[in-house]
């Protein structure tokens, strides 16, 4: 292909969005540490289909129309530092394009990656190589060079594609803790993804691609996690039926099903409710449900025994099916709810992103204006934080992210509206609530920042989760599903019991100038067992004040703090 | 001889050794539990007021000196043709220098009144009557002594920890720091005087941390006054120990005139603060 045409850009665009959103999984796993968190994989998908969105809405075939819509959309929707390089990328690549209306050569698109390189560099303060930052250079020099030889649109495409393949490999050699953890860099990993998508989009239209990839964009059916590299397999059971009653109660059965286990759908209206989860438990699901009206249509699939079948070559699938059809019933978009504490007009407002609900409260106790949910896994995007900002009556704002994955947003949001805002890069919970004892409403918004700098860094942060996979982190040998502790985003210790591993980390961040220990604990965790946990950290460390609160975050069974 | 007479309230701190010392005379404020009322200091002790603080579930309030209170002591030391130099707590956060205002309309013409505010409380406050006293006994003018009670007040620093702001809250005495109560973290701010209320100064987790911070506001005055001498004077609410810490510390690292002053806070100020209360004074000599 000499050229290609705006219909032919949009359709490669769509390939790259469901390339994407196949491989997020995949993406996700590349995590270098093993913690439930840096959805690398969702956060690229999750940008891109927010792109998409505004690329649909272009009328007309017009490259450069349709280019700077890629550009503004994946601003907005901008999620986790991979979700803000990728923006920044585009941004370029519109650049690039703006005096193309029908049509783009191979030189024109060598070009536009080149620009694509400028402005993801430049987005960084310091680029490091081994990155998706490399995959995309790269990827970019072997576009120019192939369009130097001469080489149209689709040859500069492939090109591209395989250097950020060749690229790609080679990051571990680059980046050592990405050879450390046996996995390529995530964030170029996505990239290589989304060139995958852009040769896929030359040679197929729209019909063809939503076929291939099996997942129109207006009829969501169900996407399933990409099998996990092992054998074993947490929530085995496919679960589905039908409840046929009167006057049946979604959320009651949604609040019930969730802890029993994950892919929960609940869907219909209050006299028939189809139901789809993922559970260990299916006996004790349809009991439960058996209570609220006639069950029919029940589907119990073992999707281990699917995967193995599929892993040996006998299934031509690599999802498993599902019986009943949800492709009416469009996935419950990702709704932002603010929690928005409406205060008098002032100077210098407060944005924080807090995962939980016993966080939001502390968080709003301490002032803070707007919270926006999330952190850990949900990386809010930029339009989020835009939003947040926006609800704020103050003539500037700062922002907390509370999270080292939604800094570089929070810095994006920053330039997107017109009052002063300012970001204090915390990068953990405790350190919110840190920067926070030295907000001074009365204060100008740089004193603040200067202040809430200073104050973040009185902190250290001690987390407790599990890890997503096996993996070796200095002298430790650590299993899927072990409970990890890190200190400072650091791997510390690892043992099978939540409140050990929090005892154990706390004596790596206790020394004699410790004053206080705050215990914050997850929505998964008992109060008691906090409780005993506190009590422990007392004895050990008398010469310290030790609180407990209910954080109620996500994933992560402690979080603590020690200053 | 016309002479010059300090007078002052209790809601300076100063205790019965150092009243005779300095020959100060001390006005009462009345402390209220429910029905009984005491008059600080004279019918109340420190130790027993701070038991039933304690073991009272009710939080006792405080009500100023009548002016006629005032009239009394004044009338009672005054020969005519003397003056009294008056020195009270913050008129912010009490009635007492009002009081000493409409006293001093009320007294035989013959006795010249000057109230001074010392925009303080506790010990804090009770540095002015102090130095007064000192330099009335050195022989200073009348002008020279109300200049040093300014001067004094305008350079004293204060820094205080409480407990709780439980205290400082019920009573409404806590101003700016009202922004405190209420949040969901166990907060212990470092506190301050300013412009005659109190109001936070740094919002610090634990009181460890608290105590230390204020070491640092000690030494930051080294730096602010270079070259100059201090005094400094300490009062806690029931909490020697911390006081007597913070005493061997200013003594190790400030150059001071005299000695610290250590003051329990009688019922008068420990009503707003609560138990366990440190509060550092700190003032250049100039």
């Amino acid at each position: 292909m000499e050229v290609i045409t705006g219909l032919t850009l949009k359709n490669m665009l769509l390939a790259a969005s469901y390339q994407l959103d196949q491989e997020k999984d995949f993406v996700n796993a590349l995590n270098v540490f093993p913690v439930p968190d840096g959805d690398t994989g969702t956060n690229m998908s999750l940008t891109m289909e927010a792109a998409l969105k505004e690329v649909e809405k272009s009328t007309e075939d017009d490259i450069s129309q349709i280019t700077s819509l890629l550009a503004n959309g994946s601003l907005m929707g901008a999620r986790g530092n991979s979700g803000v390089i990728l923006s920044q990328f585009f941004r370029g690549f519109a650049a690039g394009l703006t005096k193309n209306k029908t049509t783009a050569s191979g030189k024109d698109l060598a070009r536009a990656f080149l620009e694509s390189t400028k402005t993801t560099y430049r987005a960084v303060m310091k680029p490091v190589e081994g990155t998706m930052l490399t995959v995309g250079r790269l990827a970019a020099d072997g576009a120019a060079l192939a369009a130097e030889e001469g080489a149209g649109a689709g040859q500069v495409l492939k090109a591209a594609l395989a250097a950020a393949l060749e690229a790609l490999e080679n990051t571990p050699n680059i980046l050592p803790v990405l050879k450390e953890a046996g996995v390529v860099d995530a964030g170029g990993q996505g990239l290589v993804c989304i060139f995958q998508g852009f040769v896929a989009g030359l040679e197929m239209d729209r019909r063809e691609l939503e076929s291939f990839f099996g997942k129109p964009v207006e009829k969501q059916v169900l996407k399933e996690a990409a099998a996990p590299p092992d054998e074993t397999l947490e929530n085995k059971y496919c679960t589905e039926f039908i409840i046929l009653g009167a006057n049946i109660d979604q959320e009651m059965i949604k609040s019930e099903l969730e802890s029993k286990g994950d892919s929960m759908i609940v869907v219909g209206d209050p006299n028939v409710i189809k139901v789809h989860l993922h559970t260990d438990v299916p006996g004790d699901v349809l009991q439960f449900c058996a209570g609220l009206g006639e069950l029919t249509e029940i589907a119990i699939d073992n999707m281990l025994l699917q995967r193995q079948e599929y892993s040996r070559g006998q299934n031509g699938s690599h999802e498993h099916s599902h019986r009943l059809d949800f492709s009416d019933q469009p996935e419950p978009e990702r709704e932002l709810s603010l929690i928005v504490n409406p205060q008098a007009v002032k100077g210098v407002g407060l944005v924080a992103v807090v995962p939980g609900k016993g966080l939001a409260e502390i968080f709003s106790s301490l002032g803070v204006e707007c919270i926006v949910p999330g952190g850990q896994t949900m990386n809010p995007s930029t339009e989020d934080l835009v939003k947040a900002i926006n609800t704020v009556n103050a003539e500037s704002v700062i922002i907390l992210p509370n999270n080292k994955n939604v800094i570089f947003s929070a810095q994006q949001a920053k330039e997107l509206v017109d009052k002063k805002v300012g970001v204090v890069p915390t990068r953990s919970v405790p350190q919110g609530i840190s920067a926070l004892l030295y907000f001074a409403p009365d204060q100008t918004l740089e004193d603040n920042l200067a202040a809430m700098d200073g104050g973040r860094k009185e902190v250290q942060t001690g987390e407790i989760t599990f890890a997503t996979r096996s993996t070796v982190a200095g002298d430790l040998q650590i299993e899927e599903r072990d409970i990890i502790g890190l200190v400072e985003g650091k791997i510390a210790a690892v043992g099978s019991d939540p409140e050990e591993v929090a005892v154990n980390i706390l004596e790596n961040m206790v020394n004699e100038e410790s004053s206080v220990i705050s215990i914050y604990y997850g929505a998964d965790e008992k109060e008691e067992a906090a409780q005993k946990l506190s009590e422990r950290a007392k004895d050990k460390y008398p010469q310290c004040e030790v609180e407990m609160y209910s954080g109620g975050q996500p994933l992560y069974y402690y979080i603590l703090s020690v200053e | 001889m016309a002479k010059i007479h300090v007078v002052t309230d209790s809601g300076n701190d100063l205790s019965r050794e150092m009243q005779a010392e300095f020959g100060i005379h001390v006005v009462p404020l009345t402390v209220r539990f429910s029905e009984e009322s005491f008059h600080d200091g004279v019918d109340i002790s420190v130790e027993q007021f701070y038991h039933r603080l304690q073991n009272d579930p009710e939080i006792p309030s405080t009500s100023q000196p009548s002016p006629a209170d005032f009239v009394r002591v004044y009338e009672e030391i005054a020969e005519p043709g003397d003056t009294i130099l008056s020195v009270h707590l913050s008129s912010k956060m009490s009635g007492t220098y009002q009081s000493a205002v409409l006293a001093g309309t009320m007294v035989d013409s013959s006795i010249k009144v000057i109230v001074i505010d010392t925009g303080c409380a506790s010990i804090g406050s009770g540095l002015v009557p102090i130095a007064l006293a000192e330099a009335l006994q050195k022989g200073a003018s009348l002008d020279e002594l109300t200049a040093l009670a300014e001067r004094i007040s305008e350079n004293l620093e204060v820094y205080f920890v409480v407990d709780t702001l439980e205290y400082l809250q019920k009573n409404g005495r806590i101003g700016m720091a009202s922004a405190l109560v209420g949040t969901l973290l166990s907060i212990k701010p470092v506190l301050t005087v300013k412009d005659g209320f109190v109001a936070p100064f740094e919002k610090v987790r634990g009181k460890s941390k608290a105590l230390k911070r204020v070491r640092q506001l000690a030494l930051n005055m080294k730096e602010k006054f270079p070259e100059k001498k201090f005094r400094a004077a300490l009062s806690h609410a029931d909490n020697l120990t911390e006081a007597e810490q913070l005493a061997s510390f200013l003594k190790e690292k400030l150059p001071l005139e005299g000695e610290v002053l250590i003051a329990p806070i009688g019922p008068t100020i420990g009503v707003h603060t609560g138990p366990g209360t440190v509060a550092m004074f700190i003032y250049p000599v100039f």
